[in-house]
């Protein structure tokens, strides 16, 4: 059973669908270009963390919202949802296309965000190397390490052409947006960025530009993980996330076998 | 072709067989041993004199078989008693390792000697593993996933972390970097299909540092290449390197006589406790997943020790003989397996020290000028 339940928030520019649930602080996550994907891996951040998750209008069959129309806006839009909801600022998560919008999030409300996690984010191209993820065969290996671990039940091909379609509106055509990247060096979150070793969509150098312009921040490669870090990898993935939310900068010092300080 | 000048460092003063493992170290004479590692370094630096295009040497623990535990400490003197060789160091055994001080220590060879490393990723010998109890069955998972990290320390720009399966670094960022770009040309072992396929997914130089089985080197070959056209690559002859006990005399019976009594040495004092270890760790562990690889590996050391030196020249095992017989037999094995590299062992067992140095007289003087166009 899920550890998620859904709810209707109400918001200025509109109502949006959000799901919640676990114990624990605050943490806010944002979903990729292919939608809200409630993986075991954010089951195991539900066991340290209250999660809510946010489905950007127009995804997963969800109303759009004329008022939204960029990625800065739905940034602006997050943030009313940590007042409205979590009333105080919060950790953040943004995985890819969820990447982006926390790192405006970042940029433009800073007293919001606490820690800010960019997992495989999407955005900060500025070459043309990598891909887009996609339908194709290609496409999934570039995405998957180990497509074997997607759950059986998947969103129809239907809502992943309709996601797509909105992820491409939001960001307005861009693979890498350039305001964003000259905006870099102001967040000021504790940042971890996450790679992993097999991704495929998201370029390496794309990644040491965030981990070079962002000035607190760490840059982890996940071995064995392609762009899907939740799928691919689970537990790595969740315990990453856990030790740096939980530890802050100290999470590069090992403290396995002794009382943390 | 290219011919590379490889050390074993053995220990040349045992008199009983040893087939117990670990070997026990009560013969060890501190004394000669500083004696040895000076007669070895300066074999070794005169391999460059004598023509020789690499120099390579490895790492082996706990017996008289070697005595490189590391042999980047080897690499670091070669580094400046030596000026355009190539210097490969065929080890280290990366499973067994901190991937970190293995990129460090290659990063650091390589710009001390100024850009002359090549940088062997060995899996090391079964036994190996008892040493420095590491499972033996986690030894492909662990080269695989050494390699791709040792690769990140040597390209990333910025620091990172890792969160692998085997390890976790959260921050890393290696001083210095290599000399060459964008890293060392790697060596791998490839004496079994397994391996020579790993190493052409990796486009990785493929070794076969001590011949055993010219079939099993052509199956060996026929994979590598295989693989790697697979994965979108031509290996050349450079790509291929072949090893062979070697020694050339003035004369077919001295260059008999003393490869022989050497071999003895090696196969029953040097290779007893290996052997015993060894079997051990292939029939109990998952080191070879291939049941047939697994099965000869049993017995390989078993059987190699038996072969008479004449078979052992016969079947292209080893080279021996007078210069001209020595250049045959490398032509001989270059029609048979297409290698363009070529690695040399003179100093087997207890072969003599003035013995090594004439044959390696007679290889720069003769044997070379017939086969370095090949």
């Amino acid at each position: 059973m899920s550890a998620f339940t859904k709810s209707e928030l109400s918001l200025t520019t509109g109502l949006i669908s959000c799901h919640e649930g676990g114990q624990g602080r605050p943490l806010l996550y944002l979903h990729s270009a292919g939608g809200l994907r409630l993986s075991p891996a954010l089951e195991q951040l539900a066991e340290s963390y209250r999660l809510y998750l946010p489905v950007m209008p127009g995804f997963d069959d969800t109303a759009k919202s004329e008022k939204l129309k960029s990625m800065i806006d739905l940034a602006d839009m997050v943030a009313e949802v940590i007042d409205s909801k979590i009333k105080g600022p919060c950790d953040v998560l943004g995985y890819s296309f969820g990447g982006w919008i926390a790192a405006w999030l970042a940029v433009r409300h800073p007293d919001k965000v606490q820690q800010l996690v960019l997992a495989a984010p999407a955005g900060f191209r500025t070459e043309s190397a990598g891909t887009t993820a996609g339908e194709s065969e290609y496409s999934r290996q570039m995405m998957f390490a180990h497509p074997e671990n997607l759950p059986a039940t998947q969103t129809s091909p239907e809502i992943v052409a309709q996601n797509r379609a909105m992820a491409q509106y939001y960001r307005g055509g861009m693979t890498g947006d350039r305001d964003l990247i000259t905006r870099l060096q102001d967040i000021e979150a504790l940042t971890l960025i996450i790679s992993g070793s097999k991704d495929g969509i998201i370029p390496v150098e794309n990644v040491r530009l965030l981990k070079e312009r962002i000035r607190h921040s760490s840059l982890i490669y996940v071995y064995d993980a392609a762009h899907a870090l939740d799928v691919d990898q689970p537990d790595r993935f969740a315990r990453l996330v856990k030790e740096f939310l939980t530890r802050g900068e100290a999470f590069i010092v090992n403290q396995s076998g002794s009382e943390a300080a | 072709m290219k011919f590379s000048y490889f050390h074993l460092m053995p220990w040349c003063f045992a008199n009983e067989p040893d087939q117990e493992w670990p070997v026990s170290n009560r013969g060890f004479i501190p004394e000669r041993g500083t004696e040895l590692y000076k007669d070895y370094i300066d074999t070794l630096a005169y391999a460059e004199e004598c023509g020789f295009d690499w120099i390579g040497c490895n790492e082996h623990h706990f017996s008289p078989y070697g005595l490189m535990s590391n042999c980047n400490l080897v690499g670091s003197v070669l580094a400046y008693r030596t000026s355009d060789i190539r210097i490969a160091m065929c080890g280290n055994l990366v499973p067994l390792l901190n991937p970190i001080r293995v990129a460090e220590e290659y990063a650091m060879l390589d710009v001390m000697s100024g850009g002359r490393l090549i940088a062997g990723f060995m899996r090391g010998i079964p036994h190996e593993y008892v040493a420095y109890n590491i499972p033996p069955g986690e030894s492909w998972e662990r080269l695989a996933e050494a390699y791709d990290l040792i690769i990140k320390c040597w390209t990333e720009p910025e620091p990172f972390g890792w969160e692998g399966k085997y390890y976790q670094y959260r921050a890393v960022s290696i001083w210095p970097r290599p000399h060459q770009k964008p890293y060392p040309r790697i060596l791998m072992s490839a004496s079994s299909p397994e391996s020579a396929k790993f190493a052409a997914e990796r486009r990785a130089i493929m070794g076969m540092v001590q011949l055993s089985d010219i079939n099993a080197a052509k199956e060996s070959i026929r994979v590598y290449k295989e693989t790697a056209r697979r994965h979108g690559w031509e290996p050349t002859a450079d790509d291929i390197l072949i090893g062979a006990h070697t020694c050339v005399a003035d004369t077919a019976d001295e260059a008999k006589a003393y490869l022989g009594e050497g071999l003895k040495y090696f196969y029953n004092v040097l290779s007893g406790g290996p052997r015993t270890a060894q079997r051990l760790v292939v029939q109990k562990t998952r080191y070879y997943h291939d049941e047939a690889v697994q099965a000869r590996a049993v017995n390989r050391r078993t059987v190699l020790k038996e072969i008479p030196i004449e078979e052992r020249i016969e079947k292209g095992l080893v080279l021996c003989g007078t210069p001209e017989m020595v250049a045959e037999q490398i032509v001989r094995l270059k029609e048979e397996l297409g290698h363009g590299v070529m690695n040399i062992n003179m100093k087997i067992g207890n072969i003599p020290q003035d013995v090594v140095r004439h044959s390696m007289k007679l290889w720069a003087e003769h044997v070379m000028p017939q086969v370095r166009a090949l």
